[in-house]
This record gives C-alpha cells, sequence and structure tokens, in this order.
C-alpha cells in the first residue's frame, strides 16, 4: 500500500521527485510509475494488478504530458468508475495553458499545480502537498 | 383644333388619320367586302362619275358606273379578283377610262372595308425613265460611296423622278429634332442644307403614319379638300380611317406651315433603319404639283433602296467598331486574368480601357488611387465624381452625353468631359471605371426659332401656330459630347463583368488565405504551448540538478566551480523567462479581447504590492496619482502595466531613490496614462527600436531582461487601438505614455 502514486514518464522528473521525497524523511510511501494505463490497471485492479488488492493511495499525483494514455484520459477512466471517483487526482504539469488547466479540471482533477522547474522550490512544493493531502485532507475510502 | 385647349402638344393631338377630307385632285369610295355596298364617297365624285354623292350611298357599288361608258360589272369582277387573293397591292394601279380621261385606280382593305381612290394618270412615257433612274440608283447603292454622296444621288434621283424644285434628305436625330443632310435644288432657291428643324415639327402621330404610309403627296395645299360624305347608317363615332389612303388631307396645321413657307405642294419618302423612321426625303414645289402612282411607286423604290444600304452601312459600321472593341475586351480580358493585377491589367498594359470606347480620356479609381489615360479631368475631380456617383441610382454603368447637366460641377472640366461612360466596380469602395468625351461645341442653325409662338387668335382663343419664319436661328449647344454608341456600351458593360470576376476571385483566395492562416495561427498556437512545454521540461532538469550538485555536493566543490554551477542556474532562469514570455507575446496577438471597465486604482495597487516585495532591499517608491477607468482587456491591461512598471524598477535598481509616478487623465476621446520615472534612461536615438521583438538598447545590458517585455506592451496597445510614446534622457529617466481610446473595437 502506498500514499502517494506519482505518474511520470520522464525519468529525470520522477528522480527528482524520488529525491525529494526521500529528503522529506517523512513516513509516506510512494510510488512512481511511467505510464498512465498502468497506473489506471493499478488503482482499479486490472490487467496485472487482478486479484491483488490494496487500498488506494491517499494523492495521486498526475503529469499531464503522458506518452500513450494522456493525463486527462487517466483521469477521465478513473472517475467513471466507482471505487477510484474520489480518489484524490493532483495534476503536476509544466503547462501553464488555460486550456491545459480547464481541460484538467473538466476531467475532474482536484487540483493543477505548475511544476516549479527548480529543485529547491519542487521540494518545498512536495512538502507542502505531503502536509495537506496525506495528513488535513478527509477522504472517501470507498475500498 | 381652336376646340382643343392650348398647350405645345397640340400638333401631337391633332386626329389627322381620320380628318374626314381627300385631297380634291383624286375621288374616294368605300364600300363592304360582303356586300360591295356603298357607304362612303368623297363630295366631288359626282366630277368622276356624273352622279351626286347622296344617290349613290347605300347603293351596290356597280351603281357607280351606271352614267358611264364602263360597264359596272367590270369594276366587281376587279374586286372579285382582289377579294379572292385577299391581296390589292399587285393590282395597284388599275389603269381606267372614264368619259375619255385615264385614271389610276387604286385599291386597299383597311378596318372591314375597301377603299377605292382614283387620281389622275401622268404621261406614260415617264415610265421609261423612271426605269432607268432605278437602275441607276440601284448601281449606286452597289457601289461603295460616302453616306453623303449616296444621299445627295439620291435626292438628284429623286428630283428628276417627280420634277420637284426641292427635293431634302432630313435626318431625325434621337430627341426627333431633324436636320438637312443633302440637298438638291432649283438654282433660285435658298438652301436649307444644314438647317436643323424642331422636333415638333413633325409631331409624333405623324412620324407613325410615315412609317406606315412611306411615300406621301400633297398635290395642291391651296386646293379646298373634299368632304367625305357616309351613308345615313353610318355610326357617327366611327369616321372612315384614311391611315392607308393616298389621297388623305393634309392637316389645316401642316397646310399652313407649308404655306408659311412658301410650298404648294410637297411629298414625303419615309427613311426607314431597322424598323425606325431614320430620316425623310422631303420635296417640296412653290407651285401645285402632281405625282402620279408609278412615279412616287418608283421614288418609294428608290427610297426602300436606301434604307435597305443605310441598315447594311450602318450595320457594318457597327461591326467594325464591335469587333474593335471586342478585340480589345479580349485583351483586356486575357491581361486581366494572366497577371490577376486589375490596375496593371487595365492601365499599364498595352491595351488599356482607353482602347474600349472612342473617349479620350479614362480613369479608373481602385483601391483608393486615381489612374489616368489620356485627356481627363483632375486627380481631384475624378474623385468627387467618384464621390457622387453612389448618391445617383447607378448600379452597373451610367452613360451621359451632357454631364454637366446630371453633375453641375462636370461644367469646370467639360473641355474634356462633357461625356461620361461609368461602371461601377464597387459602390461601397466608390471603385469606378471612367472615360470622358470632350464638349463639342454645336452650332445648331435652325429653321427658324424652334420654340413655337402661341397666339391669340381674334376670337380670343389662344392657339399654337407653325411658325412664320424659317430664316435660319443659331442656337449654340454646350456641355455636350458626342453619344456613346451601343458598341461602346456594350463593350464597357462586358469589361465590368470580367473586371468583377477577377476582383470576386481574388477576393474569395483572400477569403481562402485568411482560413489558411487561421489553421496557420492554430497550428502556431499549439506549436507555442509545445514548444514551451518541451523546452522547460528539459530546461528544469538541468536545473534540479544543478541544485542538487550545489546541494549535496557542494562541499567537495572549489569555489570556481560552484560560482560555475550558479552560473547554469541563472541560465536557466533566463531562458524560462524568455520562453515564458514569448509564449506571452504570441498570445497577446491572437486571444479574443473582453473589453470591460477596468479599475485602474485596483490594478495599479496589486502592481505595487508585487513590485515593493521583490524590491524591498532598497528605496523604491510607486506615487499613483489619478486613476481613470479604462474600456479594455483585463489580463492583457494588468501585463502592459505590469511590464512598463516593471521596466521603470529594473531600469532605477542603481538609482539611490527610485522614484516612479503613474498617473492618468481623460481626453474627450482617450484615457492616457504615463509611466515616469528616474532611471538611467536612454538615448531617443535608439527609439526606433523600442518595441522590436529582441531588441534591447545599449545601456540596458546590465540589467536582465529578455527584449520582449516591450514588445508584448506594443502588441497589447496595438490590440486595442491605442497609442503608445516616450520621452526620455540618458540618467535623467524615462515616460512612457499610453493611451486607449474610449471605446475600442475589437
Amino acid at each position: 500500500m502506498v500514499d502517494v502514486l506519482y505518474i511520470e514518464d520522464n525519468p529525470n522528473d520522477a528522480d527528482i521527485f524520488s529525491r525529494l521525497m526521500q529528503k522529506l524523511n517523512r513516513p509516506f510511501t510512494y510510488t512512481v510509475m511511467d505510464s498512465g494505463s498502468e497506473a489506471v490497471d493499478y488503482l482499479t485492479g486490472q490487467g496485472r494488478y487482478k486479484n491483488q488488492p490494496h487500498s488506494l493511495p491517499k494523492l495521486v499525483l498526475l503529469d499531464l504530458n503522458l506518452d500513450g494514455l494522456s493525463g486527462v484520459e487517466v483521469v477521465q477512466q478513473a472517475r467513471s468508475i466507482d471505487r477510484t471517483r474520489f480518489v484524490p487526482i493532483v495534476a503536476f504539469s509544466t503547462s501553464d495553458s488555460p486550456r491545459d488547466i480547464k481541460s484538467a479540471y473538466e476531467a475532474g482533477v482536484n487540483a493543477y499545480i505548475v511544476k516549479p522547474g527548480s529543485y529547491q522550490a519542487t521540494g518545498t512544493l512536495l512538502s507542502k502537498l505531503c502536509d495537506f493531502w496525506l495528513e488535513n485532507n478527509a477522504r472517501i475510502d470507498t475500498k | 383644333m381652336n376646340s382643343l385647349p392650348v398647350d405645345l402638344t397640340n400638333c401631337e393631338r391633332e386626329p389627322i388619320h381620320i380628318l374626314g377630307h381627300i385631297q380634291s385632285h383624286g375621288y374616294l369610295v368605300a364600300i363592304q367586302p360582303d356586300t360591295y355596298t356603298i357607304v362612303h364617297v368623297s363630295d366631288n365624285i359626282a366630277e368622276l362619275v356624273g352622279i351626286a354623292p347622296t344617290q349613290l350611298l347605300g347603293q351596290p357599288v356597280q351603281a357607280l358606273l351606271a352614267e358611264t361608258s364602263v360597264p359596272g360589272n367590270t369594276l366587281v369582277e376587279l374586286l372579285n379578283v382582289g377579294c379572292r387573293n385577299d391581296s390589292w397591292d399587285t393590282m395597284n394601279p388599275n389603269r381606267v377610262t372614264l368619259n375619255g380621261q385615264v385614271w389610276n385606280l387604286i385599291i386597299h382593305q383597311y378596318l372591314g372595308l375597301i377603299l377605292l381612290e382614283w387620281e389622275p394618270s401622268g404621261d406614260e412615257r415617264n415610265a421609261l425613265i423612271n426605269q432607268q433612274l432605278l437602275a441607276q440608283a440601284l448601281t449606286e447603292v452597289q457601289s461603295s460611296r460616302t453616306l453623303v454622296d449616296l444621299l445627295q444621288n439620291t435626292a438628284r434621283r429623286v428630283k428628276t423622278i417627280i420634277g420637284f424644285d426641292r427635293v431634302m434628305v432630313y435626318r431625325f436625330g434621337a430627341d426627333w429634332h431633324g436636320k438637312v443632310i443633302a440637298e438638291e435644288k432649283d438654282d433660285d432657291l435658298e438652301p436649307y442644307l444644314g438647317l436643323h428643324y424642331p422636333a415638333s415639327d413633325i409631331p409624333r402621330q405623324a412620324r407613325e403614319l410615315y412609317k406606315i404610309n412611306l411615300v406621301r403627296l400633297i398635290a395642291d395645299a391651296t386646293s379646298t379638300p373634299s368632304k367625305i360624305l357616309s351613308d345615313s347608317d353610318w355610326p357617327s363615332d366611327r369616321p372612315l380611317d384614311l391611315t392607308h389612303s393616298v389621297l388623305r388631307a393634309v392637316s389645316p396645321v401642316h397646310i399652313e406651315y407649308l404655306r408659311n413657307m412658301g410650298v404648294q405642294a410637297s411629298m414625303s419618302i419615309s427613311l426607314m433603319y431597322r424598323g425606325e423612321l431614320w430620316g425623310l426625303i422631303s420635296c417640296h414645289n412653290t407651285t401645285p404639283h402632281f405625282v402620279d402612282y408609278p412615279a412616287r411607286q418608283a421614288a418609294k423604290f428608290v427610297s426602300q433602296l436606301l434604307s435597305a444600304a443605310l441598315e447594311f452601312r450602318k450595320d457594318e459600321e457597327d461591326k467594325t467598331n464591335l469587333l474593335q472593341y471586342t478585340q480589345n475586351g479580349q485583351r483586356l480580358h486575357e491581361q486581366l486574368i494572366f497577371t490577376d493585377d486589375v490596375v496593371r491589367a487595365l492601365v499599364k498594359s498595352p491595351v488599356t480601357v482607353l482602347n474600349m470606347t472612342e473617349a479620350t480620356g479614362a480613369a479608373l479609381v481602385f483601391n483608393d488611387k486615381v489612374y489616368q489615360l489620356g485627356q481627363t479631368p483632375d486627380e481631384a475631380d475624378i474623385r468627387a465624381l467618384a464621390d457622387w456617383l453612389p448618391t445617383t441610382d447607378t448600379e452597373t454603368f451610367l452613360e451621359t452625353s451632357q454631364l454637366p447637366n446630371l453633375y453641375p460641377p462636370a461644367e469646370a472640366f467639360r473641355d474634356v468631359g462633357a461625356g461620361l461612360l461609368a461602371i461601377e466596380l464597387s459602390r461601397e469602395l466608390k471603385e469606378y471605371v471612367f472615360w470622358f468625351k470632350p464638349e463639342q461645341i454645336q452650332e445648331v442653325t435652325w429653321a427658324g426659332n424652334p420654340d413655337k409662338p402661341v397666339t391669340v387668335t381674334s376670337d380670343g382663343q389662344q392657339r399654337i401656330n407653325p411658325r412664320t419664319s424659317f430664316a435660319a436661328w443659331i442656337e449654340i449647344v454646350r456641355n455636350t459630347s458626342s453619344p456613346w454608341s451601343e458598341a461602346e456600351i456594350g463593350a464597357v458593360v462586358k469589361l465590368r463583368e470580367d473586371i468583377l470576376q477577377v476582383v470576386t476571385r481574388q477576393a474569395n483566395e483572400i477569403r481562402l488565405l485568411n482560413q489558411r492562416l487561421q489553421v496557420a495561427y492554430e497550428e502556431l498556437d499549439a506549436f507555442s504551448y509545445t514548444v514551451s512545454h518541451d523546452l522547460r521540461t528539459p530546461l528544469s532538469s538541468i536545473r534540479c540538478y544543478s541544485e542538487i550538485l550545489l546541494e549535496e555536493y557542494g562541499a567537495e566543490l572549489n569555489p570556481d566551480a560552484q560560482a560555475l554551477f550558479q552560473k547554469i542556474i541563472d541560465s536557466t532562469d533566463r531562458m524560462r523567462s524568455l520562453i515564458r514570455h514569448i509564449l506571452y507575446y504570441s498570445r497577446m496577438g491572437r486571444t479574443d479581447l473582453s473589453t470591460e471597465k477596468v479599475d485602474m486604482r485596483q490594478l495599479l495597487e496589486g502592481i505595487r504590492e508585487e513590485i515593493m516585495v521583490t524590491a524591498k532591499d532598497r528605496s523604491l517608491q510607486i506615487d499613483i496619482g489619478e486613476t481613470p477607468a479604462i474600456s479594455a482587456d483585463p489580463t492583457m491591461v494588468l501585463q502592459l502595466f505590469t511590464n512598463l512598471i516593471g521596466n521603470s524598477a529594473k531600469y532605477t535598481r542603481l538609482t539611490p531613490k527610485a522614484v516612479i509616478q503613474v498617473n492618468g487623465r481623460q481626453t474627450d476621446d482617450e484615457v492616457i496614462y504615463s509611466v515616469e520615472d528616474n532611471g538611467i534612461g536612454f538615448d531617443m536615438k535608439q527609439a526606433g527600436k523600442m518595441f522590436d521583438l529582441f531588441k534591447r538598447l545599449e545601456n540596458a545590458r546590465q540589467f536582465e531582461g529578455t527584449g520582449v517585455g516591450l514588445a508584448i506592451v506594443k502588441r497589447i496597445i496595438n490590440r486595442h487601438q491605442g497609442k503608445i510614446w516616450f520621452h526620455s534622457e540618458p540618467d535623467r529617466g524615462t515616460t512612457f505614455s499610453v493611451a486607449f481610446p474610449l471605446t475600442t473595437h475589437a
């Protein structure tokens, strides 16, 4: 069982995320998946995650610009299934285009964060994110 | 005549085809075609048959010949032949001898009655002379001569055939006034050649009769006409129609006209062109003169030959012109298609619009420019003409040979433009092609003053008299050009279609280009986002890893290596900022303006707060004065003032006490804001590059910047149809001013 699921196909961003999570030195668990379809399988218990019951992550951090299944499509699929309908999904993207922000919200994200582009700033941001989503945010547990 | 009210159309109303009289040199009888019963006779009939007219009315036609040596049945048989064949023309004239005298009997049927008319026969020997003349006339027409020669010779032949002392060829103008264009006369007579006659001399209904009766003789204008008597049963409201009668009496008005002219016999032969009256051969004799039927037929034949020749020649002439215009029009069309450039094709190619007509000048008003060819009015006059035309009801073309009468200012340039032919290319854009013809000052010599005088008769009634003086009366006709022919008008109307086709095609091409531009913009839009995203991602990696290196391995690096890493980090910062600004710049060009009233006080204070946060380590004061609201796109205005005030903050960084003053004021039609600082300023000589993308001024190098900020500002101002200007002195500061119109059209 993981607290944070980060869906990111850029290995550098994934690496920086991992480094920062470790550096936070907090008890949260996390995992990084590099494809949208795998993440959907994981969240919905399909494909190779079939018959491997696990609880949902407390936060899904989602890059929008993914090869294959796009971030927006991941959100759409997650929102169409009862189990994952209310799982917190935060878009985490380089783009600050109003159009991208709008389409992410339309698909059903809970928040939209533009990647800060700096190590320190990203670290600060992740720390805040974990505080809020893993500790302060009240969730609906659908099992 | 006296019973009619007086007005200048009196002559036009005179019912000349039912005057109820015939000329006294002949005799008339009208019979019913089915019963041959006599229903009308001329009062003088007793002279011919020795029976009183009243005794003949209601009798069978045989009764007519009862007192003569000719058996009545001869006439009946003749009528039977005519009725059977349903044709009389081939039988006319019938030579009949009554009581030792030879007469020509001319029969025709009209409006349900058969009319029999006897008139004197002439000398039989003339028939041979006439045959010769006709043969000569035919040769004449066949040989190619000028029209004037042809008419002159025709006049001479007609004079020989009928023996009058004056034969004129009289041509009608477009307004039906006539001009003597050929004349053959006895030497002692005063010449009428070249004289003009007003249209009212030959009223409309007379012209109609001239088209039906091609030959018309008045043998003796001084004789008393003979009245037509009708059967007692005949309805009085149906007088005998003499339209086709050869003896029809002459209207008293016309008799008076002839008398005033000193003419006692007259004959006219119609000249027709395409079914319309083109002119008349008008013959005058000072004494009574009878022309017998065969001679009249010979004269008529000559005139018909001439009519045919006219038609042929005029057609040839028109065809030649039309061919020329068509060929030139074809060339212009090819030039239009080939160059796709209306101006070049029409006025800057071997064949121009000037070759399309007989005009001496032409002008093209297109795309707000005036192009002149040949003799034309001034450019200003042409522009004024293009302004005037849309106010007329001209829709496709306008044609006039008297422009100053339609458009008084044209009097100023009548020497080059008394005649105008114009085609409309676009009424909205005031685009036209004009052709000009110069004024032709015409000296028109009228045969007497053409304005008929109204006189008061002894009984106090007013009436219009034929003129009593035919002395030459000269009128100068001004403001008039030679007319535009149908070939000219046809050619330019076709040209208009050709031009419009090209213009429409170009408009469609522009529309297609617009669509493609729209697609290109959308692609560029997507491209901008992709580029900014794809560039920013590796840039973030570079920066993050540099930071990680500094943070985790900094202790192991010497100060030089640390400084180098810091440079990498700073460079990524600048690049991020550049990418962001480029994106803004491209967005400002395309996103829709959503104009609203912007609360400037709130907006400026927000910007001040943000700038003051980053400037807390130095002395910076931002004063906000008057803040009138503006109508603008709030996002763009925020960007604009953030850039302007941000620039001021940046370029005052070295100033010990930096002061920025922002102030707004409203004028009648705009709101002007100025942002003034006491920073480094710049040399106004470099001001021309101020708003160029990526251009930075020399003394700004030490400050961070991308060279995009002011370009964005300029673009925003342009989108709002506003203005931006500035004043600066090196080391004394800079003032930027921006003006927003009170109402913005997106």
